[in-house]
């Protein structure tokens, strides 16, 4: 059973930021859809909740050729998988969306409380890595910028310090023939991933990779890339074979744990999969462009 | 078996009758209130001075209770009782009456504690967050005893005991024998072929919407009512009164609405009981609700089963003989799981004809979650383990599986030596139907194949464990004064749509509509007794039992019509759409309405009263009647994350008449994703006893996304037992999936996969093994 807790309504971005200093043993509560699952399991029992779910300041997606593409923290995952504008430049997005939950979670649970959730199975951080995205926190003090790999901490824990709200997602502009892929591999179409693999590759010209990014979901306590993979793809001539070889590495190059819904071993082999043909997928919408 | 039962042949044949109101798509007569949120379950209910009860669950899969303190408990304000084994009188209870040796469950035991999430206490307070905060404050003294949880284990000398006198934890053994196994080995040994396989079935929850719930009032007349969730109010009104020691009169069940069973919900249990003992305790209502997590770790599941089976056919085809040896994980207490031992090894015979079989069952237990009776009772394992080895004897033969299992398909007719009269059977037309239907697929491609598998399933057992003085089935039917018809039946409504079959058989019996019928169920106040909704036995039994009793209210009618018309007595009279006629000249007639107003009045004012029972007399040991089905399960499967992609499945199927074609659509659909994921997806895996995945993030049930297309072709029987000619149609569905499954594996991949559920790993590991036996 939910314990009970004092609700915290702010009216504004400045307000909400203020009374998150100001009170102890305060958690943020935005769409609710992973917060109240924990407090329902007794997992966790904050005396206040702070609502930010409303606050419209925050919610919002802009799109800027030059600048690229920023989403609001308040901003729902349906709002990014319905946006004509992230079909149009980042299609993977949409179809990542797509498969996250049900319309009725992706309806009322937004992308800044997916990221602080920081669940390593969640599917936006993946892919948002392979994109290159930035994260904007932000507290009565002041704001800061990082990227998003670099946010993750451990399992549910991230770089934020006491007071910070995730204010903002920047997702800059993809390097010309480069392509972007996710999957996740699961029992039921919307479940969270048993593993999941994004990947993006850009091409010099021919079929050579100049760029690469391969990122793992539930590999670890922490969405995290492969840079073995990605170093050793960086300046290949790409094929199949070296897809295949740096499914491999990446298989290797992670942390996966068991659970009851598979063991270590099969995760890695998953993962070893997943990452071959993401690549690959990637590697011909590269091609395409 | 006595020869009675072979004077009783009757062939099937089909009626030329035309149906008014049977085999229309009806919709459920509830459903409006369903849907429009007015139908009251248990957990709605709410009485005045109500307190809310909360169960405390032992954490030990087994331990002797020192003592129990609830002092501080108690002392806490707005706790008003805390009851344990030691406020109830003490009775071991179970649902094979028959057999007090399997009467051995105590609801808030006295001594020990069995499997982990046993109750030990329950607690009622003003509120329901009290009733929790209070269960911490209880101090159990646990004497913790070794565990054990694994059949296998616990049949072993030095195994612990679990009760204590059942030597190597052994609770029930089943033997079936018939014909000459020996010999048809010998046979086959010599110019035939004999195959055996061992299988292991894993354990699945109901998974019911509606939770385990119960509202109890004990009122100072000494009396009781209890509103739950259940299937079967006659049973626990029954039950109920031999555990609180009272009359059975003395205690009313009410269940209007219940949201599922699929066999978890006709034994007593602790929602149920422990909100009795403290409605007693504080004559007050008392409310307690199952969560998500109580239901998956303390309300009973599917027997899991280790399966070892012997087949012995000729080299063209013809089955000889068959052994079969099967130990069941029967968890912590007897439960239904008796009567799964039995119809497990009766059915893994089904559908086919064997010189001789030979069935040994042992029902172990452990200190794990009882298993009970889940929907197929036994029969989906029965088949995951029959069917796959078949087809695989097939494969090895060079034989096609199709011809096989024509060739030794059950017939009409047919008696099971021993066991079962079977009248009715659509089996070969069902095998000729799915096999027309799979080769028109064509190529499906690589990775991708079809499998089959073919099931039967009895319409109700004819077994009286329980032990029921009353017929198995009864109704009434009242006629009043505006034609308005009031159906008393004990059968039960658990979503299943048994209320709507009942108004169907009524009306169509009286010649009257679906509108002109209100079904009275789900109260034993009213409702005469019944077994309830289990073992696909009401369509049949209560059916039955409705169009007795409609018979016997339309002939007081008629009476009346023949009177009233001054016909000559050659000519027969009938009531259609409500129009009381000449069957030889039926523009010659009256309206029903008027007839009944005449009635009536002839009948000095009294209301038309109908009876009708039904108790199956000479149909062997099993059921009246047997549904019959083959399945077709398309799937493909991912060679490298062994992912499997569902894309049809296609289901031929006798189930004799079909009452509501709405309704066994709803079935079909039903028991495809429940056998689905049994599969390949649904598990309880434990550690040390405790249940790892209570919860429906971690519990895989088939949601929307993974329906694939499901389809029927009806098979055309008349079953001379069943009312209007109906039999099973609905539980028996569950049975062939897994199987078929399997086998669609086995064509794509060439697989043959021994253990439920089929995961992708699973998969993936068996493929890795494969190739490494090839690579040698
Ligand atoms: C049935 C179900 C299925 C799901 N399936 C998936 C899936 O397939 N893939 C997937 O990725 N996710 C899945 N999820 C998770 C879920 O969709 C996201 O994690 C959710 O959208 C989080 O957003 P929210 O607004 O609801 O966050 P909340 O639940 O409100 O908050 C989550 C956490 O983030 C913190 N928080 C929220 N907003 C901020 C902020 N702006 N700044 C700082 N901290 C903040 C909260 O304090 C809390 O700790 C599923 C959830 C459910 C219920």
């Amino acid at each position: 059973m939910i314990h009970d807790f004092h609700y915290l309504k702010p009216g504004t971005l400045k307000e909400a930021l203020a009374m998150y200093a100001e009170h102890e043993d305060c958690k943020v509560i935005c769409g609710g859809q992973s917060l109240l699952i924990v407090m329902r399991q007794g997992m966790i029992a904050p005396e206040n909740l702070l609502d930010i779910k409303h606050l419209n300041e925050l919610n919002y997606i802009k799109f800027d050729e030059k600048d690229g593409l920023r989403l609001g923290a308040t901003t729902t995952h349906r709002a990014i998988e319905k946006s004509e504008v992230i079909k149009k430049y980042y299609p993977a997005l949409v179809a990542m969306e797509n498969k996250l939950a049900s319309i009725q979670v992706r309806n009322w649970g937004t992308i800044g409380g997916n990221l602080a959730h920081a669940d390593p199975a969640g599917d936006p951080a993946p892919l948002l890595i392979a994109l290159k995205a930035n994260i904007k926190v932000g507290s009565a003090k002041g704001e800061r910028v990082m990227p998003l790999d670099e946010f993750f901490v451990d399992y549910f824990e991230i770089a934020m310090e006491k007071g910070e709200l995730v204010l903002e997602v920047h997702v800059p502009v993809t390097q010309p023939k480069t392509g972007i892929a996710y999957q996740k591999f699961n029992y039921l179409t919307n479940d969270m991933g048993i593993v999941g693999v994004a990947a993006s590759v850009t091409l010099n010209g021919g079929n050579t990779c100049k760029d690469a990014r391969v990122v793992l979901g539930n590999a670890g306590p922490t969405p995290r890339r492969s840079k073995k993979a990605e170093e050793f793809l960086i300046g290949k001539a790409l094929n199949d074979d070296v897809f295949a070889e740096a499914g491999k590495i990446a298989s290797e190059d992670c942390e996966p744990v068991a659970d009851i819904h598979a063991s270590e071993d099969f995760r890695r082999h998953v993962i070893g999969v997943l990452t071959k043909r993401m690549l690959k997928k990637a590697f011909e919408e590269a091609q395409g462009k | 078996m006595s020869t009675e039962i072979k004077e009783l042949k009757f062939t099937t044949f089909k009626t030329n009758i035309k149906y008014s109101v049977i085999n229309k798509r009806v919709h459920n007569i509830d459903g409006l209130a369903k849907v429009t949120g007015r139908a009251t379950y248990t957990f709605d209910v709410k009485l005045p001075n109500m307190l809310y009860g909360k169960i405390l669950r032992s954490p030990h899969p087994h331990a002797r209770i020192v003592n129990i303190d609830a002092s501080k408990a108690l002392a806490m304000p707005g706790v008003i009782a805390v009851a344990t084994g030691k406020d109830t009188p003490g009775v071991k209870q179970g649902i094979w009456r028959r057999y007090p040796e399997l009467c051995d469950e105590q609801i808030l035991p006295l001594e020990k504690v069995r499997y982990i999430g046993e109750p030990v206490a329950a607690v009622a307070a003003v509120t329901e967050e009290i009733a929790e905060k209070a269960l911490e404050l209880i101090d159990v003294e646990y004497e913790v005893l070794p565990p054990v949880f694994q059949p296998l284990d616990a049949i072993r000398k030095d195994a612990p005991i679990i009760h204590e006198g059942v030597e190597r934890n052994i609770n029930v053994t089943r033997h079936i024998e018939w014909g000459d196994v020996d010999d048809a080995f010998a046979e086959a040994e010599k110019d035939g072929y004999i195959r055996e396989d061992w299988f292991r079935t894993s354990s699945q929850h109901h998974m019911c919407m509606e939770t385990r719930a119960a509202v109890s009032s004990f009122t100072p007349d000494g009396k009781l009512t209890v509103y739950c969730s259940t299937q079967s109010p006659y049973y626990m009104q029954a039950l109920l009164a031999g555990v609180l020691d009272m009359r059975e009169g003395d205690i009313r069940v009410i269940a209007h609405y219940v949201g599922g069973g699929f066999g978890g919900k006709f034994e007593l249990d602790a929602a149920i009981f422990c909100s009795a003992v403290l409605s007693k305790k504080t004559f007050r209502p008392v409310k307690i609700v199952f969560t998500r997590e109580e239901d998956f770790i303390a309300s009973k599941r599917r027997t899991p089963m280790h399966y070892y089976i012997r087949t012995a056919m000729k080299k063209d085809g013809t089955f000889l003989a068959r052994e079969v040896r099967v130990f069941t994980n029967g968890g912590a207490y007897t439960g239904m799981g008796a009567t799964a031992l039995y119809l497990t090894g009766f059915f893994c015979s089904f559908p086919y004809k064997w010189r001789g079989y030979r069935y040994d069952g042992y029902r172990v237990y452990t200190n794990t979650l009882p298993s009970t009776a889940m929907r197929g009772f036994g029969a989906p394992q029965a088949m995951f383990c029959s069917e796959q080895q078949i087809e695989w004897m097939c494969a090895d033969l060079g034989l096609d599986p199709y011809e096989v299992r024509r060739k030794n398909a059950h017939t009409e007719c047919y008696e099971v030596p021993g066991q079962a009269y079977i009248q009715s059977c659509g089996m070969t037309q069902c095998i000729d139907k799915i096999e027309a239907w799979a080769k028109s697929k064509g190529n499906l491609g690589p990775n991708r194949a079809i499998g089959v598998s073919a099931a039967g399933f009895m319409s109700g057992g004819i077994f009286n464990w329980f032990d029921t003085p009353y017929s198995f089935s009864s109704a009434v039917v009242v006629i009043n004064y505006d034609g308005k018809v009031d159906l008393y039946v004990g059968c039960q409504e658990i979503g299943q749509g048994s209320n709507t079959t009942m108004a169907i058989i009524c009306a169509e019996t009286l010649g009257v509509k679906i509108e002109d019928i209100n079904v009275y169920s789900g109260d034993t106040a009213h409702s005469p007794a019944d077994l309830g909704a289990w073992g696909s036995r009401q369509t049949l039994m209560a059916g039955n039992a409705v169009k007795m009793a409609a018979e016997d209210a339309k002939r007081q009618l008629l009476e009346f019509a023949y009177a009233e018309m001054g016909l000559n007595i050659v000519y027969d009279l009938d009531i259609k759409d409500r129009w009381v006629h000449v069957i030889a000249r039926p523009e010659r007639g009256m309206k029903y309405e008027d007839l009944v107003k005449r009635a009536i009045r002839g009948k000095d004012g009294q209301r038309i009263i109908g009876r009708g029972y039904y108790t199956p007399h000479r149909k062997g040991m099993i059921s009246p009647a047997y549904s019959y089905m083959m399945q077709a399960v398309d799937a493909e499967i991912d060679p490298e994350t062994g992912k499997i992609t569902l894309h049809e499945v296609m289901t031929a199927h006798d189930c004799g008449q079909p009452i509501n074609p709405l309704g066994l659509i709803g079935q079909l659909e039903g028991a495809a994703s429940m056998a689905l994921g049994f599969g390949y997806l649904e598990d309880q895996p434990m550690d040390e006893g405790k249940i790892l995945n209570p919860n429906l993030v971690d519990y895989k049930v088939i949601r929307a996304t993974e329906m694939p297309k499901t389809d029927m072709i009806e098979i055309d029987t008349y079953e001379a037992e069943g009312p209007y000619g109906a039999k099973e149609a609905g539980e028996g569905l569950t049975n062939p999936t897994a199987a078929a499954l399997g086998n669609a594996i086995f064509h794509a991949l060439g697989l043959q996969m021994k253990e439920l559920p089929i995961t992708s790993e699973k998969i993936v590991n068996a493929l890795k093994e494969k190739k490494e036996k090839q690579g040698k």
